[in-house]
């Protein structure tokens, strides 16, 4: 069962992207801030980290910098979900590393498609496979 | 009709100074007590203003919005390699789209900027720095080599030693229109930047008038120049690197009297001037400024002991001189918490500073006081201070000796003198507890009743404790004004540059 | 004993009466300041309770309705399956749980549903929409419209907007001419997003400011509203007379990139307000209006300096590479910084082999300090 660690300061954004996703399959990890992302993301190996941009302790641009530096989860696929729209601030995202980018209010429907895509690619690249420590 | 037979068959000089002296006393001390009735109504007209106004506004349409405004966050450090990096990390994470972040290292003899650059990966940069407003030298400014921390700049420069001086060095920078400035070991709330920003941005615009079929734009807006909000005592709160978790009145006596001076200062204070578009100071520790003016209005001052009133007031003054209409904001929620001085030493040093930097301001800006030129500002703000803060304490101190020559040569009236007493205890009362009250009605910060209730109970000892504390210290600045003047006229700077500094006072408590 | 009771209050009087004035009112304030505290201890610990019992019934509440919005929207079986939304039904028994029949739930209701509509559109955010119909809370956002209280028209307004419900213009359009600047701001923007035909009617008619908070939020509407006719703003550039309007406007032909607008910007160009001009530059600049360059250049000299700047700034990104001498004479010569620095970023901007080549000249030939200012601009890492 693919693992996925949900970041968003909005608790109902939380809840609903969890539950969406575990009906179709998925183990979903949450985080409140950028701090608890980054104890998560030392213990855990992710397939796929969604996150917001607006984190308290961390911004979403640090998450996605630290990520692609981070041993174990270099190779997640980063999905970044936000409100912000600001072109630059999306550049910068995509610099850093995100696969992903998808504008608040989201289409629960193409959060899906793109998840499963992004595995997809991963698995065709990569052989090994993921688990939780 | 009683005292006026007497003051006529006794009729002694001394008398007549002495029933003067009473009577004079009596209508400052009503008068005063009319003023702070008057400011806790208009006080409570401002604050519900501004929740009915804003319970819709939807803040996040600014965090998306390509139309937001950049501010630049000022933030001067001074050996503050301990807690640097947690502090700057959350200075970063503003909800906000267009923010720069400027920590200028104003010479610190620990290793803040060599935390400072190993932590955001900084290397120095060719920049062209030009100095619009004085400060003491800048050595080099860096920038990250990390995209994710592309909004900071540090500056280095050489030690001003004091907090104007190192903020002039950071507007020099600032490359947007707005700037906050705030201190780097203030907890700030994560949408400080948004909720400074909206007063600003609500100002009314020039308006349209039709001239002969020809576009006539009338310039008569008032441009909001300032914005500040309310602050607390961050002492006894629950802070997770530099984010606040939960805010709790301070225990220890000393820090909790001044978050209950606080509150009043700001909730009835400032909120009440507000009303009447006479805010006279927006604090040191976080406000926000449109920095074309303040560049034109000089910057801060770096020999003013009262720094961020002074820059108000000259802000303000420039805009008068120039003829154009403006406003200074307050907004009634706490954005920002600063550390208290907990002990007496501390306290005795920055209360002593303050009077010394009001009774500075009151001599720089003497043009301004009663001048019909300055407005609001000269008939209204400036007597207020002149009278009820800069006087308050001399009044006050006589009066003590008075009474206390009364008593001396048995000549007082004890019921009327109880009964006058009571009468100020109780007022005084009353105004603080109205002043916390009110501050209940923006936002419920403390979260059990016993917190709220017992910061109400102090209420009943400030008379008795905190505030002589208040009046002695700020009789000892006023001493050490005049006496400062006297001995060190042509060595103003150097006796400016020695006075321990507000920030760094609040730093040793 | 009555009597004996009004006796002691007339001595009392007498007595009083008798003191000099000052303490008669010294008394009389004591007696206030007594009550107000009192008053004022009561409404702390009144308030706290009251919102003790309202948190305490929110957290009661929260599951409950989250469940139901995860239940029947959030992962409802007829979703992804192509099923016209009008056509997915909700289960009855759980909507007509009789707690949601209580007014303060119901607006609890309602302010999770908006949250939910921030973070979904799409399939998600149409269901959601759907159970607000439904339910009927459509009514409790109208009757909110029908009360005195402008706050709370406000409070519909928003409602009824995110969710996207109609609102006659009988009812809408007055309030888009109210004397309360908020309120007129919430149903001005309310009127963009749900008058579908003709949205920005009353630009015609708008003879007070659009405040700058209130075009961030017009803005956001017009950007981001689905299915709205973006009109040619150029019409209100060159006729309307509230400025406010003209400068927003001018902010959306940029945005739009509306090509067809550049010669009524250009008319601006002569307006007397040196602000409303720097406006007008700055959009030419990021139409690229290469026309518009010559004028541009051939006024400089007798612009102000935030004119000046704006200039710099539209040669810049106009870039068409036949002012560059002009750039390199302002960078040189100027004496202020700001010019100098723009004229700089501006020669940078063009990126072509010519204003390589400029550089690389001025910076063999130029002082330290112009150097600097070169190396300044050319570095990645300083964005401005």
């Amino acid at each position: 069962m693919p693992n996925i660690l949900v970041i968003d300061d909005d608790d109902i954004m939380l809840k609903a992207i969890k539950n969406i996703l575990n009906k179709d399959g998925f183990n979903v990890v949450t985080a409140t801030d950028g701090k608890e992302a980054f104890d998560l993301l030392d213990h855990t190996i992710f397939d796929i980290v969604i996150t917001d941009l607006m984190l308290p302790h961390a911004n979403g641009l640090e998450v996605v910098g630290r990520l692609r530096h981070n041993q174990g989860n270099r190779n997640v696929g980063i999905i970044v979900v936000s409100s912000v729209g600001n072109e630059e601030t999306i550049t910068e995202a995509f610099r850093l590393g995100a696969d992903d980018y998808l504008k608040k209010p989201i289409m629960a429907g193409e959060l899906l498609m793109r998840i499963r895509k992004l595995i997809a690619n991963k698995n065709s690249k990569t052989q090994f496979v993921t688990k939780k420590k | 009709m009683k005292v006026i037979i007497d003051f006529f068959s006794r009729g002694t000089f001394w008398d007549v100074l002495g029933i003067f002296f009473q009577y004079a006393v009596f209508l400052y001390g009503t008068s005063l007590l009319i003023a702070y009735g008057v400011l806790a109504f208009l006080s409570l007209g401002s604050i519900r203003r501004y929740m009915k106004k804003n319970a819709n506004a939807d803040y996040n349409i600014i965090i998306e919005s390509p139309l937001a405004p950049g501010i630049s966050v000022i933030a001067p450090a001074f050996n503050e390699g301990v807690t640097i990096i947690s502090n700057v990390r959350s200075l970063l994470t503003f909800n906000y789209p267009k923010f720069e972040v400027i920590i200028i290292n104003d010479g610190s003899t620990d290793d803040t900027l060599e935390k400072l650059v190993s932590e955001f990966e900084l290397v120095q940069v060719d920049y062209a720095y030009r100095e619009k407003l004085l400060s003491k030298p800048v050595k080099r400014i860096f920038k990250s080599t990390n995209p994710a921390y592309d909004k900071l700049v540090v500056i280095d420069k050489i030690n001003g030693k004091s907090k104007a001086d190192a903020s002039n060095a950071g507007i020099n920078v600032a490359i947007y229109d707005y700037f906050l400035c705030t201190d780097v070991d203030c907890i700030l709330d994560k949408d400080t930047l948004i909720k400074l920003i909206k007063p600003f941005m609500d100002a009314e615009t020039s308006t349209v008038r039709e001239v002969n079929g020809d576009m006539q734009i009338q310039e008569d807006y008032k441009r909001v120049i300032a914005c500040g909000a309310t602050l607390r005592m961050v002492n006894s709160c629950d802070v997770d690197e530099g984010l606040m978790i939960r805010v709790r009145p301070p225990r220890r006596i000393l820090p909790r009297f001044q978050e209950m001076e606080y509150i009043r200062a700001f909730v009835l204070g400032k909120m009440g001037w507000d009303r009447i578009n006479s805010v006279p100071n927006v604090s040191g520790g976080l406000g926000m400024f449109d920095k074309d003016i303040a560049i034109k209005a000089g910057g801060y001052d770096s020999l003013s002991l009262a720094e961020d009133m002074d820059l108000i007031t000259r802000m303000g003054a420039f805009m008068t001189d120039n003829n154009k209409k403006y406003s200074v904001k307050y907004v009634p929620i706490t954005l920002c918490w600063t550390e208290g001085p907990t002990t007496l030493k501390v306290f005795g040093r920055q209360r002593t500073r303050w009077g010394r930097g009001l009774a500075q301001l009151m001599s720089t800006h003497r043009k301004i006081l009663f001048s019909p030129r300055y407005g609001r500002m000269g008939l209204i703000v400036f007597p207020y201070h002149f009278f009820y803060e800069l006087l308050a304490p001399i009044i006050e101190f006589l009066g003590i000796l008075f009474y206390i020559y009364l008593i001396l040569t048995q000549q007082i009236n004890w019921p009327y003198a109880i009964i006058l007493i009571v009468f100020v205890y109780t007022y005084s009362v009353m105004i603080t507890t109205i002043a916390l009250l009110w501050d209940q009605i923006t936002f419920k910060y403390y979260k059990t009743w016993g917190e709220t209730i017992g910061l109400c109970l102090m209420a009943f000892l400030e008379p008795f404790i905190y505030h002589p504390l208040i009046v002695f210290f700020a009789l000892k600045g006023y001493f050490n004004f005049i006496i400062g003047k006297k001995h060190t006229w042509g060595n103003m700077q150097r006796q400016g540059f020695s006075q321990p500094k507000r920030r760094t006072a609040v730093k040793a408590g | 004993m009555w009597n004996d009771l009004a006796n002691l209050l007339f001595l009392a009087y007498e007595q009083f009466s008798l003191l000099p004035l000052f303490i008669e009112i010294a008394l009389i304030l004591i007696f206030v300041a007594v009550m107000a505290t009192l008053i004022a201890y009561g409404s702390i610990l009144f308030r706290r309770y009251n919102s003790s019992v309202y948190n305490k019934r929110l957290a009661h509440l929260s599951p409950i309705i989250e469940d139901l919005i995860t239940e029947q929207v959030l992962l409802n079986e007829n979703l992804g399956k192509d099923i016209p939304i009008e056509e997915i039904h909700f289960d009855q028994k759980a909507l007509s749980n009789k707690i949601f029949r209580k007014p303060a739930v119901r607006q609890i209701l309602i302010d999770t549903l908006i949250r939910y509509r921030k973070n979904f559109r799409g399939e998600v955010g149409e269901l959601l929409r759907k159970l607000y119909i439904d339910m009927n809370l459509v009514e409790d956002s109208f009757a909110k419209l029908r009360t005195f209280k402008w706050e709370t028209k406000i409070k519909a307004l928003v409602e009824l907007t995110q969710m996207d419900i109609p609102i006659s213009d009988s009812m809408l359009l007055p309030l888009t001419n109210s004397v309360n600047p908020t309120l007129r701001a919430a149903s001005r923007n309310a009127y963009i997003q749900l008058s579908k035909n003709e949205p920005f009617k009353f630009f015609d008619v708008a003879t007070e400011p659009i405040l700058p908070w209130d075009q961030m939020e017009m803005f956001k509407i017009i950007t981001t509203t689905k299915d709205i006719t973006i009109p040619n703003f150029s019409r209100w550039v060159s006729y309307s007379n509230n400025k406010s309007i003209v400068v927003f406007c001018l902010k959306l032909i940029a945005y739009y990139d509306q090509q067809t607008a550049i010669p009524s910007v250009l008319e601006l160009l002569g307006t007397k307000d040196h602000r409303f001009r720097a406006e007008a530059i700055k959009c030419l600049g990021k139409l690229s209006a290469e026309i518009a360059e010559e004028k541009l250049v051939s006024m400089y000299t007798s612009q102000p300096v935030n004119c000046q700047i704006e200039t710099l700034k539209a040669l810049g990104r106009i870039a068409s590479g036949k002012h560059l001498e002009f750039l390199k004479n302002e960078f040189l010569f100027s004496n202020n910084f700001d010019v100098q620095m723009n004229a700089a970023r501006a020669i940078i901007r063009h990126n072509s082999q010519i204003s390589r080549l400029m550089l690389n000249e001025i910076m063999e030939t130029t002082n330290e300090e112009n150097q600097l200012i070169i190396r300044h601009c050319q570095n990645p890492l300083i964005k401005y």
